[in-house]
């Protein structure tokens, strides 16, 4: 838990888990309505 | 010993009694229902005629035709007897204040359950009474707004008997089966409210306490009860169904009941409601906090403003969403009467509700910023308020920007064409759902602020949530404006969808960041109390300015709903015949809501007169226990 408090580690950490949520929430909310969120990167 | 076991004895009796006026209007209307189908059967046989049978124009399932067709009415004196004035204005207005009053009186008794729950399951004594006694406050003035809508009901049934017999009695006809439940129902709500009222004395500790929250519980049901039956007949005017194409009833009420936007508008109208509540509560508490003689006065009228606002708020966030639902539900049914809502004849009505829901936001977040004020500690924040507001400011410009203007064909010309080539990009929903979305996160940092500003998170990982909380909200912005501009880039049919990830993202920031903040602020080193009552004046005027706008906006909405009907009584099934079936322009609207709000706002002011004749002092137990001149609830938070 200490290591978390350093500032790099925690911006490090935070940001994985805060991108890593966020493009799994607009892949799978668009997955669910049978949309691709990918569409313009598969062109 | 014996007093006590008789007060229970009563205190039951009395929740039995409620119950049973719950229950009343079903068995009621079981026999009567049973005993028209019978009647129908029993009259086809003995006749020995053909029995008729009708395809439902909604559900298209097959059933017998047991009411007469919608009538086909002409302008005259016997379908449209009229005085020498608009009769659709009076209808409007009529109309309008029931609603206001009903939605009042239906919401209040809501906040009731919720503060008398509160007041029950905490554990600090003086915090407990507080709660109570506010909760008190708050159905003391929804007593007198209850006889004022049972009133203003009466002015609008006689108005619809009056100006539009031909449609009302059609109404009526099909309704039949349910129109007897609806008056018990209402029968039952004025019952279980008066002994609600004036039983909370008597049942304040321990298990009497339970039974009267018991009440509340049950006063709700048949509160939201009576306003579903109310939507029905809404539901039924814009998409009908239980009724052939020539609007002859088929026997099956729960169709009628249950139209295919029943549902959302229960939905939408609970929330707004609840909403519309919270802002008249918190407006009436602002203005006895401006006219309070006493700082202990400001001090529970700050608070009750402050827990108004909040249950306000609460559901104000939802809203959207609902909205979003319920117009999802308009352009399931009928596609053109979504057009006609968003991109036709009534889109410049929701250029100005989108006005008026960021008036809400930013009404909001000007109060919290203000009531921080109130708090030791929470000055490390106010620099940074800038830029909220600048957020705040950049989501609120996109959001009510129109897709086209009305213009001159000069003006058009010098344009260019009917979109600015700038801000018209704007215009569009990609944009604009990144810009509500934008402000609806900020709303929640606000709030996070707000509720962690006079504290200092004592937990050891506190620094890693700190930028854990900050990297998580950065995010959702990138996120919602990312996603943004991203729909600019790909087809239309993609680009729907991405108001979904644009909601979860902001709904994420709700949920986590206040269970993160929670969490974070158990056990936090208070800088100091919350020092209520000294909070600046404006802050109250945020909140009358909230509550106008919660009321302006409630009858343009309800003025879009009603419209886009178009020249149909019942859509597609009973033609209006009148000479006052036309929309009316905007301007004309927007004075007639103007003048509803009005009217509102100076009645209820009379309401609370009245209400503060019969003022209840606080209890004296309640003065004692809270230190200092003014009282701290500062553990709600």
């Amino acid at each position: 838990m200490a290591v978390l408090n350093n500032p790099i580690v925690a911006v490090i950490v935070s940001l994985i888990i805060s991108v890593g949520y966020f493009l799994a929430v607009d892949h799978f909310m668009m997955d669910m309505q049978g949309l691709d969120f990918w569409y313009l990167f598969r062109q | 010993m014996g007093r006590v076991i008789g007060k229970r004895l009563f205190s039951i009796m009395a929740l039995c009694a409620m119950v049973g006026l719950l229950l009343l209007p079903i068995v009621v209307v079981l026999p009567s229902l049973a005993l028209g189908e019978e009647a129908t059967a029993g009259g086809a046989k003995k006749e020995g005629a053909t029995v008729e049978k009708g395809r439902d124009v909604y559900y298209k399932t097959e059933g017998v035709v047991v009411g007469a067709p919608a009538p086909k009415t002409t302008d005259g004196p016997k379908d449209y007897p009229r005085y020498n004035f608009e009769s659709r204005v009076l209808l409007w207005f009529a109309n309008q204040q029931h609603l206001y009053y009903g939605s009042f009186v239906l919401a209040v008794p809501i906040f009731c359950m919720i503060i008398e729950f509160m007041g029950v399951v905490t554990k600090d004594k003086a915090l407990a009474k507080r709660y109570d006694q506010l909760a008190y406050d708050f159905i003391k003035i929804s007593l007198t707004a209850y006889s004022l809508t049972a009133v203003l009901g009466g002015i609008l049934i006689f108005t619809f008997l009056t100006l539009y017999p031909a449609f009302f009695s059609y109404l009526s006809s099909v309704f039949r089966p349910v129109m007897h439940i609806y008056a018990l129902m209402f029968v039952a709500e004025s019952g279980t409210l008066y002994i609600y009222y004036y039983g909370w004395d008597k049942m304040k500790e321990g298990f009497l306490k339970w039974i009267h929250l018991s009440m509340s519980v049950v006063l709700n049901i048949i509160g939201t009860l009576l306003m579903f039956l109310a939507n029905s007949w809404i539901g039924f005017m814009m998409s009908p169904a239980g009724v052939d194409e020539q609007g002859r009833y088929l026997g099956n009420i729960w169709h009628v009941i249950h139209t295919a936007l029943w549902n959302p508008l229960n939905l939408h109208r609970i929330l707004g409601n609840m909403a519309f509540g919270g802002g008249v509560v918190a407006a009436y508490a602002a203005y006895k906090f401006l006219a309070a003689k006493t700082d202990e006065d400001r001090a529970h009228y700050d608070w009750m403003g402050y827990i108004a606002m909040a249950l306000g708020v609460a559901f104000l966030i939802p809203l959207p969403f609902a909205g979003y639902w319920l117009m999802r539900e308009v352009y399931a049914y009928r596609q053109q009467m979504g057009i006609t809502l968003m991109g036709g004849l009534l889109a410049w009505l929701f250029i100005i509700q989108a006005t008026m829901i960021g008036i809400l936001f930013l009404s909001t977040n000007y109060y919290l910023w203000q009531a921080m004020g109130r708090m030791r500690g929470a000055e490390k924040y106010q620099r940074y308020i800038k830029y909220l507001v600048f957020l705040l400011a950049c989501g609120y410009m996109v959001f009510i920007t129109p897709h086209t203007m009305v213009m001159t064909p000069a003006e058009l010309k010098a344009m260019g064409g009917q979109q600015h080539p700038v801000l018209g990009n704007y215009g569009v929903m990609s944009a604009k759902n990144g810009g509500i979305n934008v402000i609806i996160t900020t709303t929640v940092l606000s709030f996070v602020w707000y509720m962690r500003g006079n504290k200092v998170s004592t937990v050891s990982w506190a620094k890693f949530g700190n930028i854990f909380m900050g990297v998580f909200f950065t995010c959702a912005y990138f996120n919602i404006i990312g996603l943004a501009v991203y729909g600019y880039y790909i087809p239309a049919n993609v680009r729907v969808g991405l108001s979904v990830p644009q909601v979860t993202t902001t709904l994420s920031c709700l949920f986590f960041m206040f269970a993160l903040n929670s969490m974070m602020m158990k056990g936090a080193k208070q800088m100091g109390p919350i020092e209520w009552g000294k909070i600046s004046a404006r802050s109250q005027y945020a909140l009358i300015m909230l509550a106008t706008a919660f009321t302006w906006m409630m009858g343009l909405m309800g003025y879009i709903r009603s419209s886009v009907r178009l020249f149909w009584h019942v859509n597609e099934i009973m033609r209006d015949n009148s000479p006052w079936a036309y929309t009316h322009t905007v301007g004309f609207a927007a004075n007639m809501i103007s003048a509803n709000v009005l009217f509102f706002w100076i009645s209820i002011l009379f309401v609370f007169w009245l209400g503060s004749l019969t003022a209840k002092k606080a209890p004296a137990e309640v003065k004692v226990a809270v230190p200092g001149s003014v009282p701290q609830p500062v553990g709600s938070h």
